[in-house]
């Protein structure tokens, strides 16, 4: 069960375009970094296949040797990568058509780039790209953005000019930011089956020497990596990286604790404290960009459309007491948009902990305390079921403070944990009282999928023509005062409805060697990958 | 015991494996999930994208006609290919049965030939100190926690002293024979340990009964000797229940041992079980469901040939 859930998590995770941080280069300034030296990664899952586009899981080694042409940063912004920059309206690299319906993108790829294989990269293996996973025959699990785009031209090596069907501000966070493949070998090949999903071959500064599967990679230093630190050595300086496969986390700790791996992503909360306090290992708490939510289902009992019972919930809610009870690792939110984000809003209405405020708003509304503490008006007790994802450890956890805590203010809430299809019919028909869960969305979020009218994943329906206005215009604006402007708004309109109680945002724990320098965390999780050339070892 | 017996077995496993394969065929696709719900909690991955995988899949034709391609390519030898990783069933499947084969099986005879001797003596010795403490490492064997002591094992021979190493197959660029075996320790033993805490009592009380038996008796007062009696007359009468029982067990060498594979990350079919299960990847599934239903009827009939050699009043026609 654990590894399912691992396994969806990690899936949105994906999501979450590739990172580059700049700061790999601003990190050991001062300091002269290490060459040489084998850098060994647990990893928490078995992994299926290595191309970035087809696995379900996270892209943890396909990021040390896939690369994207820009990739967000620690900071969830776009840095260029084999692009030359990030296109923008400003540079003349998004030219928008006068009717406002089409755009076209425009990316200068860096000169002097090679395949691990010695072949240069141009803008045909973009154009490549594109074609080959839009291909209906490819069976991928991210086709996003691919629908977008009408045509690509390439008028030279290191021009590509992509035209899209409509304005679309996500182009970053879908297709060419996960990575490129190469058309000189992939040509004419059945992507399904072809080796490339056991030996990808990329541009990045690793190449796959060996993958056994069930139990390792082994990455060796790619010869014609591009990129060189600012004294001109040549990156990586590390000579190899070596994943290994370890599904059980018990192990993956004493592996951790035994020094026979010095890393670790995504280790489980109550790992953490022994792992705090042995010598040669420090922790990191990588803030991503997810959020719990706690929504209404406004088709379901007509007590949950009661402005004053979602307020009263959200007053009782402890979001503190929540965390705790997960280690403590979970930062409380007020708002969905999460504080990684500069448009995060700390202007919305707040609702803080007051059992006391939420009784009241409860005993003003017409709720009257029945013999059993359940409060109740016209025969109606405020009984609800409240969903969340069956065998989420870490959800059912908080479930059960929330389900103590509501109690407290009279509210009966009863688990309705579902699994599987189970959980997703139930979440996209609104099949549910309450429903307690994550979202973790790219660095280039769309909201309206949540919460507009329409959206694919709005199974509570909540409809506020506003909010829908407000999500159409982040969605289809390149303007970032606009945008920003357009996600404020939307957050303090949203808090006041309160079809949702944003509740925590939960880190990732990463666990490492003191021994290597140069790591960044990245706040999208599996992409801490992406930085793998700058990182050393000391000596 | 004909060939021609052993032949008509054989092929009687025919329709009792089609049977099997039905209900597990059934039982699979009834279960909540399906291999697209990787996909569940993934907001950008659109409707349209989900039916074209199930098309691709063919996971939207109805379930007998899923049914009935299926069983028609995996008699032909074609066990299509993984859900996860697209690889061909029979290239994943193969690629962990020498894994397992070297956990299992070495667990396997390890424990065969501790569990029989220490029943046999645990019989011989009833109720003395010997008998006793035998009795109490059978108990704590069998109820022990697999996990558990796995995960003391790892810290004490892995953590505090450092002489094997917690997990894995092999250290990644040795691999060499003293290296897979250092590698194997820690596993096997615990793999072993639960084995022989189970076949040691059913071999004791196997042994028990027999040793109360009126030829046995009558032998004793012929004056043979305690040793004679013990693995003459005894031991060959007394060793028919537990070879079921071992047989039995023996199925699962090909199932992988999913505990263990998954704590110490050993690479066997156990561990593809899980990762399968998971994934809801049903063909890896239905293939490895039909190995482990294959290896317990093979392993039943084994049984049943054993007998006769055992004991060569049991005959088969």
């Amino acid at each position: 069960m654990g590894n399912q859930i691992q396994t969806a998590n990690s899936t949105m995770q994906k999501r979450l375009a590739l990172g580059l941080s700049a700061a790999i280069l601003l990190s050991g300034m001062g300091m002269a970094q290490q060459r040489g030296g084998t850098l060994t990664v647990g990893l928490g899952y078995d992994i299926d296949t290595l191309n970035v586009y087809s696995t379900g899981f996270l892209g943890d080694v396909q990021a040390t040797v896939a690369e994207g042409l820009v990739a967000p940063n620690e900071k969830a912004e776009y840095v260029p990568v084999l692009a030359t920059r990030v296109p923008t309206i400003q540079n003349g690299g998004i030219k928008v058509a006068a009717d406002n319906k089409s755009m076209v993108v425009t990316y200068q790829l860096r000169p002097g780039v090679k395949w691990s294989d010695g072949k240069p990269f141009t803008s045909a293996d973009v154009k490549f790209t594109w074609e080959t996973v839009k291909d209906p025959k490819f069976i991928a699990e991210s086709k996003d953005g691919t629908e977008d785009i009408s045509s690509i031209s390439t008028p030279n090596d290191l021009t590509v000019v992509v035209n899209y069907k409509r304005v679309a501000p996500d182009f970053k966070s879908t297709l060419f930011t996960f990575g490129i493949l190469p058309k000189h070998t992939l040509e004419g090949k059945d992507l399904n089956t072809d080796n490339y999903n056991q030996m990808p071959l990329g541009t990045g500064p690793f190449k796959v020497t060996q993958y056994v599967k069930g139990q390792f990679v082994v990455l060796d230093r790619n010869p014609f990596y591009w990129r060189k630190d600012k004294a001109g050595v040549q990156l990586p300086y590390l000579d190899k990286m070596i994943f290994k496969i370890i599904p059980d986390s018990n192990t993956l700790v004493t592996q951790l604790k035994s020094g026979e791996i010095q890393m670790a992503t995504s280790v489980p909360y109550s790992q953490i404290p022994q792992l705090s306090a042995q010598a040669g290992l420090k922790v990191i708490k990588n803030p991503v960009l997810s959020w719990q939510h706690l929504d209404f289902n406004l088709k379901g009992p007509a007590a949950l459309r009661d402005i004053n019972v979602r307020k009263a919930v959200a007053h009782g809610l402890d979001r503190a007491t929540i965390s705790k009870a997960l280690g403590g690792y979970p930062i409380p939110i007020d708002t969905v948009v999460v504080p990684v984000f500069s448009y995060s809003s700390k202007d919305v209405p707040k609702y803080p902990y007051d059992p006391a405020k939420a009784k009241q708003l409860l005993e003003a509304a017409g709720y009257k305390a029945g013999s059993d503490g359940i409060r109740a008006k016209n025969g109606q007790r405020l009984s609800f079921k409240i969903m969340a994802q069956a065998g989420r450890s870490t959800d059912e956890d908080a479930q059960q403070v929330m389900i103590a805590q509501m109690k407290a203010i009279g509210i009966e809430l009863k688990p309705d944990n579902k699994a599987g299809v189970a959980l997703r019919d139930a979440r996209y028909k609104g099949d549910y009282d309450l429903y307690y869960a994550g979202w973790i969305t790219s660095a280039d979020p769309s909201y309206g999928v949540f919460y507009s009218t329409k959206g694919v994943n709005n199974g509570q329906g909540y409809s506020n023509p506003k909010v829908d206005a407000l999500l159409a215009t982040a969605d289809s604006s390149l303007d970032p005062a606009v945008r920003n402007k357009a996600l404020r708004d939307f957050q303090t309109v949203l808090m006041q409805d309160l079809p949702t109680i944003p509740v925590t945002s939960n880190p990732s724990m990463i666990v490492l060697t003191d021994k290597l320098g140069g790591f960044v965390s990245n706040p999208t999780n599996m992409t801490n990958f992406i930085n793998t050339s700058g990182w050393y070892m000391k000596k | 015991m004909s060939l021609s017996y052993i032949f008509k077995r054989l092929l009687g496993m025919i329709p009792l494996l089609l049977g099997v394969s039905l209900i597990l065929f059934g039982v699979l696709h009834l279960a909540p999930g399906g291999p697209l719900d990787v996909y569940a909690d993934n907001p950008s991955v659109t409707q349209e994208a989900l039916e074209q995988m199930k098309r691709a899949f063919g996971l939207d034709q109805p379930l007998p006609v899923q049914y009935f391609r299926w069983v028609t390519a995996f008699f032909q030898g074609e066990w299509g290919f993984s859900i996860r990783t697209a690889q061909p069933v029979m290239e994943e499947v193969l690629s962990r049965v020498p894994a397992t084969l070297m956990l299992s099986g070495s667990a396997f005879f390890l424990a065969l030939i501790v569990a029989l001797p220490l029943g046999i003596l645990s019989a011989t010795r009833r109720y003395t100190g010997v008998d006793y403490f035998i009795t109490l490492m059978s108990f704590l064997g069998i109820s022990m926690p697999v996990f558990w002591l796995a995960l003391m094992l790892q810290l004490l021979f892995a953590v505090q002293w450092r002489l094997l190493p917690s997990a894995g197959m092999q250290t990644i660029g040795d691999g060499s024979l003293l290296d897979i075996l250092r590698h194997l320790a820690l596993p096997v033993f615990i793999l072993a340990f639960a084995s022989v805490a189970g076949w040691s009592r059913y071999m004791r009380s196997s042994m028990v009964e027999i040793l109360n038996q009126d030829y046995i008796r009558t032998a004793r007062a012929k004056g043979v000797s305690a040793r004679r009696v013990t693995y003459s007359h005894a031991f060959r009468n007394a060793l028919i229940p537990v070879v079921t029982v071992v047989a039995l067990d023996s199925a699962a060498i090909l199932s992988g041992a999913v505990i263990t594979e998954t704590i110490f990350a050993w690479p066997g079919l156990g561990r593809l079980f899980i990762d399968s299960m998971n994934g809801r990847d049903y063909p890896v599934l239905m293939a490895l469901l039909m190995v482990g239903s294959f290896a317990l009827v093979v392993s039943n009939l084994v049984a049943d040939l054993a007998y006769s050699l055992i004991d060569p009043r049991i005959r088969y026609d």
